[in-house]
Formats: C-alpha cells, sequence, structure tokens
C-alpha cells in the first residue's frame, strides 16, 4: 500500500510536468489553431537562460526568475517573427512552420552555444529528501507538485478574474466574434504566446534540475510527451490538456511500476496503446469543445 | 525559405572543404554528426583527429609522402543521411571513410563502404556486433561494450558485492546490451542478478523505477547501468534522493562534465572509460598539449580518443605503404599493440573491434581516482 | 431628425471573394443616422458577407468605404468597433462558456480605458431584465431568444452609432420574434442606426425606412420600405401575394 501510494505520488510529480507542457500546447492551439512543435525548444532556451545565469553569478531564485523572463520573451518573438505572418493560414501551413522553427533553434543551440551538453548548477539543497510518513519524496519532485498546483491555480484565476484571462477563453471559443469586442486580435494572440511561454519555462526548470544539464535536443521529447497528453485530453481544451498530462503521467508511472520485467522494455508501446484505447472510444479526447469556430 | 538557406550554406562548406586534391594526398571522408544527438559525441572526436592530422601534415604528410586531405560532411546524426553521406564521400574518392559513434548509422554507410571496398572506421561505436553487422572493411576505435562489462563485473566481484541490479533501455544497443553483458559475467563469475528496471531515454522521471529498487527486499549490493546524459544524472538524482545509498557502476557515456558537477550525489560511483591520465602517462602528455593548444583541459576522453584514431590511421598508412583502400585495410587489420596516448591498440585477430585497455574511474570529491587499468581476461568477455 | 445630406455609413463598388468565389459584386450602399436599412436577399445572395466585410471579417476592396467620416480601407475589426460600428452575428455567437456577466463585460471591453462600463452594464440589464436573472449564468445555458438578447446586449455595450444584425430572428419562435423587432425598433427610437439582414421580409419592410435587394451579389433593386413592399418583384419572391 505504501509503495502504492509512493507511486501515486511520482504519477502526481510526473504528470503534473505534463500538464504544464499539454497547457502551453492548448493555449496556443485553442487560440490560433496552431500546434507548436517548436513549445520544447522553449523549455531549452529556459535551461540555456538558467544555466548561463548562474555562471553568471546570480543566486537560484534570480536566474529561474531570468529564465522565466527569457522563456516568455522567446515564446513573444516566436509569435511576433515566425508565426504572425502565416496567421490564418492552414493546420498544415501552421505546423510546418513550427517545425522549421524548431529545427533552426535546435541548429542555433548547437552551432552557436555547444553541442554537448552544458552543466547546470542546481543548489544541492534541492536534491534532498522529504519523508512523509513512509513515503520519501525528492525534493524536486515535491517542488514540481507544489508549483504545478500554484500554476495551474494561478492559471484558472488569470483565466476567470481578469479582462485578459475572459477575453482568451472567448478567444478560445470565437476568435473573430472578440474581435468584435473591439479586443485587438495580436494582443489576445501575444497574451497566449507569454503564457505558453511561461509554462513551458516553468516546465524547462522543473525538468532541468532533474537532468543537471541543457543540451541543444532537450526538448525534443517533452514536447512530443504534451502533444500526447492534449490529445488525449482533446486538443485545444484547457482543462482536457491538464487531465491529459495528469492522465499520461499515470499510465506511464503504473506501467512503469507494476509491469512484468519482460514486458517493461514496451512499457511506451503500452502506454501509447492505452492513449490510442482512449481515442478510440473518445475520438475527440477527454474533454473536447463542442464547438471550433475558425478564425 | 529558411531551409533552403541553410542547405545553400552547408553545400558552399563542403565545396571549400573539397578543394583540388593533390595526387599524393590521403583523403579521408568524415561522416560525422555536427548536429543531432551524435554531435556531443562526434564533435570532440573529430578535433582530436584534426589536431593529429595538422600534426602530420604539418610534417609533410604521412611517412612524409601523403598528406592528408579531409572531406567533412553532416549526418545530421541520422542513419539514412549517413549512409547518402557516405555515398558522397566515396563519389568523392574518399581512400578511408570516418563514421558517426554509434553502431546504427555507421551500419548504414558500412554497407556503401563494404560494397565499394573502402575501409570505414567509427569514431567511437562500441557495440561489439558492429563488424560482424558490415564486414571486413569496417573497424571501430573504441573499447566495445563486451569488453567494458567484463572489466565492470571483474571489479564488482573483487569489490565483493554479491547481488546486482541492472538498468537498462532497450533505445539503443548500448544501453541495453552493456548492463545485460555485465550480468552474464557477473553471474559467471558467481554473482546474481537480482533485476532488470528500464527507462526511456530522454525521460526525466524515474520516480517509478527508484521507487521499485527502494522497495527491493533483499536490497542489490549494487547497481549497474550504462544510462548516460541525460538519464544518469536524473536517475541518480532521483535514486539518493529516495534515500538508497547502493553504490553505483556505469560505463563510459557518463563520462562528462555534467556528472562530475552532480557533486555528493555521484560520489563513490565507479565507470569505465577509455583513458585515464596517471602520472607521466601519454595521456597526461597528450592532455597538457591540448590545452597548451586551446587554452581549456580537455574535458572528455573522445578528444584524445580521436587523436588516437589519427595514430592508428598513420600506422596503417605507413605499412601500408600506399594510398589504395585494400592496403590501407590490411594495414588497420595487422596493427598490433600500436601505443596510443590511451594506452595500447591492436586490431591483429580481432574482427574489428579493437583491443584496448579500459579504465576503471572511482569519482572522488568532484575528481578522478583510479581503480584498475588494463584489458580484461579474454576468458571472461562475453561473445558479442 | 436625420441628415440625409450625411450619411453615417456610404459604400461604394465593394466586392467580396474567397478565394476566386466572388459573393459580393461591387456594391453600393449607404445608410444615414437613424434609419434602419434592411439588406434582404435569398440565401447567398451575399447580405452577411456584406455585413462581414463592413466590420472587417471578411476579405474585402472597396472604391470607396467611409464610416462616420473615416476611411474603412484596411482596418481591422477591433478598430472598426471601436470607431462605433459593430456586428451582431448571424447564429448569435455568444461566448457559450462564459457567463451572461463576463459576455457583457467582453462586449464593454473597449470601454475598460475610458472608465464608465459599470453605468453602460446597469442601463443594459435595465433594458434588458433577463439577462439581469441570469448573470451568472454560462451563456450557452440560455434559450436562443434570451441568446439572441445577450448577443445583442453585448454589441450594445460597445455603446456603437451604427448596429450591424445578421438575421436576429433566425430559428426563433413566432412570439421571440416578435419582441426582437419590438426591441430594434426600441433601438432606434433611442437614435440608434441600423442595417438589418433578414430572412424575414415582412417584417423587416415594416420596421426599416429604406430596403436593399441582393441577387448573386449585385444589388437589384433598392428604394424606401413602402415602395419595396409594393413592387411586384418583392410580392412574388417574398411577400406570396
Amino acid at each position: 500500500m505504501d509503495i502504492f501510494l509512493q507511486q501515486l505520488l511520482n504519477a502526481l510529480s510526473l504528470g503534473g510536468t505534463y500538464a504544464l507542457l499539454a497547457l502551453g500546447l492548448a493555449v496556443v492551439f485553442s487560440i490560433i489553431g496552431l500546434i507548436n512543435f517548436a513549445h520544447g525548444e522553449l523549455m531549452t532556451v529556459t535551461g540555456y537562460a538558467v544555466c548561463f545565469a548562474l555562471i553568471w553569478g546570480l543566486p537560484f531564485p534570480l536566474a529561474v526568475i531570468a529564465g522565466l523572463a527569457v522563456a516568455m520573451t522567446a515564446a513573444f518573438l516566436m509569435e511576433r517573427v515566425a508565426f504572425r505572418p502565416v496567421r490564418g493560414a492552414s493546420g498544415t501551413t501552421l505546423l510546418l512552420t513550427s517545425f522549421a522553427v524548431s529545427a533552426i533553434l535546435r541548429v542555433l543551440f548547437q552551432n552557436l552555444i555547444s553541442a554537448r551538453p552544458i552543466p547546470v548548477a542546481i543548489p544541492a539543497s534541492l536534491s534532498g529528501v522529504v519523508t512523509i510518513g513512509p513515503l520519501h519524496l525528492g525534493m524536486i519532485q515535491l517542488i514540481s507538485i507544489i508549483v504545478t498546483l500554484a500554476m495551474l491555480l494561478g492559471l484558472n484565476l488569470f483565466l476567470h478574474r481578469t479582462m485578459a484571462g475572459r477575453a482568451m477563453r472567448a478567444a478560445a471559443e470565437d476568435f473573430a466574434v472578440l474581435r468584435l469586442m473591439g479586443l485587438r486580435a495580436n494582443s489576445v494572440v501575444a497574451t497566449a504566446f507569454a503564457i505558453s511561454g511561461l509554462l513551458a519555462g516553468v516546465a524547462g526548470v522543473l525538468w532541468v534540475a532533474q537532468r543537471g544539464s541543457v543540451d541543444p535536443l532537450m526538448g525534443a521529447l517533452p514536447v512530443l510527451k504534451a502533444f500526447i497528453a492534449a490529445i488525449i485530453g482533446g486538443l485545444g481544451s484547457l482543462s482536457g490538456a491538464v487531465a491529459g498530462g495528469f492522465l499520461l503521467g499515470f499510465i506511464e508511472v503504473i506501467l512503469q511500476a507494476y509491469l512484468p520485467e519482460s514486458l517493461l522494455p514496451y512499457r511506451d508501446a503500452f502506454a501509447i496503446l492505452l492513449v490510442i484505447t482512449v481515442l478510440l472510444f473518445r475520438p475527440q479526447g477527454l474533454l473536447a469543445r463542442k464547438t471550433l469556430v475558425k478564425l | 525559405m529558411k531551409k533552403s538557406k541553410l542547405l545553400m550554406l552547408s553545400t558552399a562548406f563542403v565545396a571549400l572543404a573539397s578543394a583540388p586534391l593533390m595526387a599524393e594526398d590521403l583523403v579521408i571522408g568524415l561522416a560525422t554528426a555536427q548536429t543531432g544527438g551524435l554531435a556531443p559525441y562526434d564533435q570532440p572526436n573529430l578535433a582530436g583527429l584534426q589536431m593529429k592530422i595538422e600534426e602530420i601534415n604539418a610534417a609533410g604528410g604521412i611517412a612524409g609522402k601523403f598528406p592528408i586531405k579531409t572531406i567533412i560532411k553532416d549526418t545530421r546524426s541520422d542513419s539514412a543521411q549517413t549512409a547518402m553521406v557516405a555515398q558522397e564521400l566515396v563519389d568523392a574518392g574518399a581512400q578511408l571513410i570516418i563514421t558517426p559513434c554509434d553502431a546504427d548509422p555507421s551500419i548504414a554507410a558500412g554497407m556503401i563502404t563494404q560494397g565499394a571496398g573502402i575501409p570505414a572506421i567509427s569514431f567511437c561505436a562500441t557495440t561489439p556486433t558492429l563488424p560482424l553487422a558490415v564486414g571486413d572493411y569496417m573497424f571501430s576505435n573504441y573499447p566495445a561494450d563486451n569488453v567494458q562489462a567484463a572489466m565492470l563485473a571483474a571489479h564488482a566481484i573483487e569489490a565483493g558485492y554479491k547481488t546486482a541490479y541492472i538498468l537498462t533501455s532497450p533505445d539503443t544497443a548500448y544501453t541495453l546490451k552493456l548492463p545485460q553483458y555485465f550480468g552474464q559475467v557477473f553471474t559467471a563469475k558467481g554473482g546474481s542478478v537480482l533485476g532488470e528496471g528500464t527507462f526511456t531515454m530522454g525521460q526525466q522521471d524515474f520516480g517509478a523505477e527508484v521507487t521499485k529498487i527502494a522497495a527491493m527486499d533483499p536490497k542489490p549490493d549494487v547497481i549497474m547501468t550504462s544510462a548516460y546524459e541525460p538519464d544518469f544524472p536524473a536517475f541518480v538524482r532521483q535514486l539518493r534522493g529516495a534515500g538508497v545509498t547502493t553504490p553505483i557502476l556505469g560505463s563510459d557515456g557518463i563520462d562528462s562534465p555534467t556528472t562530475f558537477g552532480l557533486g555528493d550525489l555521484v560520489e563513490g560511483v565507479v565507470f569505465s572509460t577509455a583513458g585515464h591520465p596517471t602520472a607521466g602517462s601519454p595521456l597526461e602528455a597528450f592532455n597538457a598539449k591540448w590545452t597548451e593548444k586551446t587554452g581549456a583541459a580537455p574535458d572528455t576522453i573522445y578528444i584524445a580518443n580521436g587523436y588516437d584514431l589519427g595514430n592508428i590511421i598513420e600506422a596503417a598508412v605507413t605499412a601500408a605503404d600506399s594510398l589504395d583502400p585494400a592496403a590501407i585495410r590490411e594495414g588497420i587489420a595487422n596493427l598490433e599493440n600500436l601505443q596510443g596516448v590511451t594506452g595500447p591498440i591492436t586490431y591483429k585477430g580481432t574482427n574489428g573491434m579493437p583491443l584496448r585497455s579500459v579504465s576503471l574511474v572511482r569519482i572522488k570529491a568532484g575528481d578522478r581516482d583510479l581503480v584498475a587499468q588494463g584489458q580484461p581476461d579474454p576468458a571472461d568477455i562475453p561473445a558479442p | 431628425m436625420t441628415m440625409p445630406d450625411n450619411p453615417l455609413l456610404s459604400i461604394e463598388g465593394l466586392t467580396v471573394s474567397y478565394g476566386a468565389v466572388e459573393a459580393v459584386r461591387g456594391i453600393d450602399l449607404t445608410v444615414r443616422r437613424g434609419e434602419i436599412v434592411t439588406l434582404l436577399g435569398a440565401n447567398g445572395a451575399g447580405k452577411s458577407s456584406t455585413l462581414n466585410a463592413l466590420v472587417g471579417l471578411a476579405p474585402r476592396k472597396a472604391k470607396r468605404m467611409e464610416f462616420a467620416g473615416t476611411d474603412l480601407t484596411g482596418l481591422p475589426p477591433e478598430t472598426i468597433v471601436r470607431r462605433g460600428m459593430t456586428l451582431v452575428p448571424e447564429g448569435r455567437r455568444v461566448f457559450s462558456s462564459l457567463t451572461v456577466e463576463e459576455n457583457l463585460m467582453l462586449g464593454g471591453a473597449k470601454h475598460a480605458a475610458r472608465g464608465n462600463p459599470a453605468q453602460v452594464k446597469a442601463d443594459m440589464l435595465e433594458r434588458f431584465p433577463i439577462l439581469a436573472e441570469r448573470l451568472h449564468q454560462k451563456a450557452g445555458s440560455l434559450s436562443g431568444g434570451e441568446q439572441q438578447m445577450l448577443a445583442i446586449g453585448r454589441a450594445l455595450m460597445s455603446s456603437p452609432d451604427l448596429l450591424l444584425l445578421d438575421e436576429p430572428s433566425l430559428g426563433l419562435a413566432p412570439q421571440v420574434v416578435d419582441r426582437i423587432f419590438d426591441l430594434i425598433g426600441n433601438l432606434r427610437d433611442r437614435g440608434l442606426t441600423i442595417l438589418l439582414v433578414e430572412q424575414n421580409v415582412a417584417q423587416s419592410l415594416e420596421i426599416a425606412d429604406r430596403g436593399y435587394v441582393l441577387a448573386n451579389g449585385r444589388i437589384e433593386l433598392q428604394g424606401s420600405a413602402e415602395a419595396l413592399r409594393s413592387s411586384p418583384e418583392i410580392q412574388d419572391a417574398y411577400l406570396g401575394a
């Protein structure tokens, strides 16, 4: 039982990170119909920013803040430079644009920074263990659960209590009509990207804190997981993305924990199989939006 | 648009590198990863090799008469691209081809070079079956997985470990087979493997796996894994975070600054690598030379490993006294006890995976402490 | 009251094309202050495209496009709305997952900087008591008629000078349709100018001052409401006399 509880906590921690990532994808998709595969590179940018801030001598908390600021700026610039010119184009065009942005950034990281991983000096205090009764929880795991919940709560408050948040929800439902409210399309989209950047930044810091290094290809796997989570949840649905993230984390952890040893190498295949099963019964995802009005 | 610019750039780069060739030049085609997942391994090897080539050319070429020309092309860490690049290099007249630091793209390139009768050497692929998969024109330049595993297992027995847990990833031959070879040798020498866990490469979360290990009863005496960046740091952090203090054995993939940057978490970890700069050793001298030239100490053994590849090429071509690819192949295959900066290197009597010494290093206060160095007992080395 | 020589909206040669398809093929249109003007025509005649083009939601070209003395060419919807012309789109398109109150708040968003949204909202709730009752319900849970009230109320939150209404009676029960037309008359009486697209030709011509009949993206007929009501074309095609 204790082990099961422990695994549940593990699932919560992993699922939380997936949820943040999927949410970052969903925030942008819900508004302009773009699946931003360069979302992973926003994590990488964050990692480099934290890394260089630490090398530069900033204390860890300031380095994290710098990392998040860089992530938001990078997301903002991505929108301004790459995605605004193709806004309203077909889904395929948007998708290919995001692949190109991702590939270009990776090559730039490799050629301008380093192809090799750069170590990030994560403070030793983050490597500790917290013991709650019979449960052991790594400091970073605990932080990642707390930060995820805080982010979800904060985003929820933002979306429901502020005008910009209401505008985002409305834009996700019907962007054209939102413009009839006199709200600038560009600023709504920019807000969406900034939020997406913040989410990627937070996930990036958590990711880097666990791995202890940054490399140019770091973002590849997480963005894939985020994509799967967002699909499970129903692309474009924010609560769906969160649910999808937690579900994917839960599936992965439980399979890792309880698959017999001989089947363990096929864990990811089983995880994807379960995802497909979910989609067979809910082709639109768990919490699909009922209407999707495009620009 | 942006893509085509990149393409033009790389084409221009290749055009520059392939300036008109002299009749007596040895043309080495380098199909190496400048971008992608293998770049961190190919680039330091390439840097080391280029240093050796500069030295050779400064002395008037190999044996004073064969200057080296290189054609360098990016494989983007992609096997299909590696095969394409290999074909281009063959067409460009390369007499020797260097392939990336992994078996899969090396096999892809090997299919081309074997057919063309041109010898190919992988920078640092460690999969012992690589030459078997390609043929007699394929070589590698690093201690093979089974050799590293035998050294590690011998050390484990000597250290008094009775039981082990191995952690593998089916994602690459290296992360899967090396720990399994270790398990084979460890079992053959009287130890027992209590279990085998798996992980997905690039996946940060080892929570589920660590919880399983923490709950094992009885606990293993040692954990062996070939996980490397970013998996190894994440694994160690979470394992130690869960209060598990079981000793860890690793392999050469973790010989990186990130590992040493983990501080107390990796204290006592023992891993296998291709060399260790003991006082007065050739490697120490090489490191000093490199530091003098570049202003920074080498941060990985792969630089010296690439330099040794230059030594191998020099010795093989000298022995062949010819630029005929078949003669160069003969030259490599008959090298025996060549003194490289990382230790003695022998190809004679092997299938193409060299016999080289392996160093076992213990991490101690952020520094290296040599545990053992040499070659394992041939009887211990498991068949590939 | 009206100023016939100073039209609020004046359009010349408006075309709307979606790729190769021309939905509107060069129409001229004038709306004077205080008028209700109605656009009539069969399905696909180009009525909705015209309205969408006027607020900048459909790709448009025109020789001249002036609203309250300013050139509309190239302006995005948000700017046009801020200048005082807004659209209640076909199918109501309320933000169904937001509450009634939030819908109204967004409608008044452009006032956020000017600082009188509370007053506008109070007026609105007085005019639509049903919305006051449902203030904290999700807009999606309202009935069709209530949603139409909300859509109009939301548009009025921006205090427009010219309101474009696209099929406000579509899909509503007859009594509700009557109430919507009463409301439109009411709005005009309070000084609002209205351009109305309707399929309910009889009721539209009753309330309107003037009208245009569109067919295949061109204006086929125009004139005062009485003249149109008695014209044989309208009689035959729409009024079934």
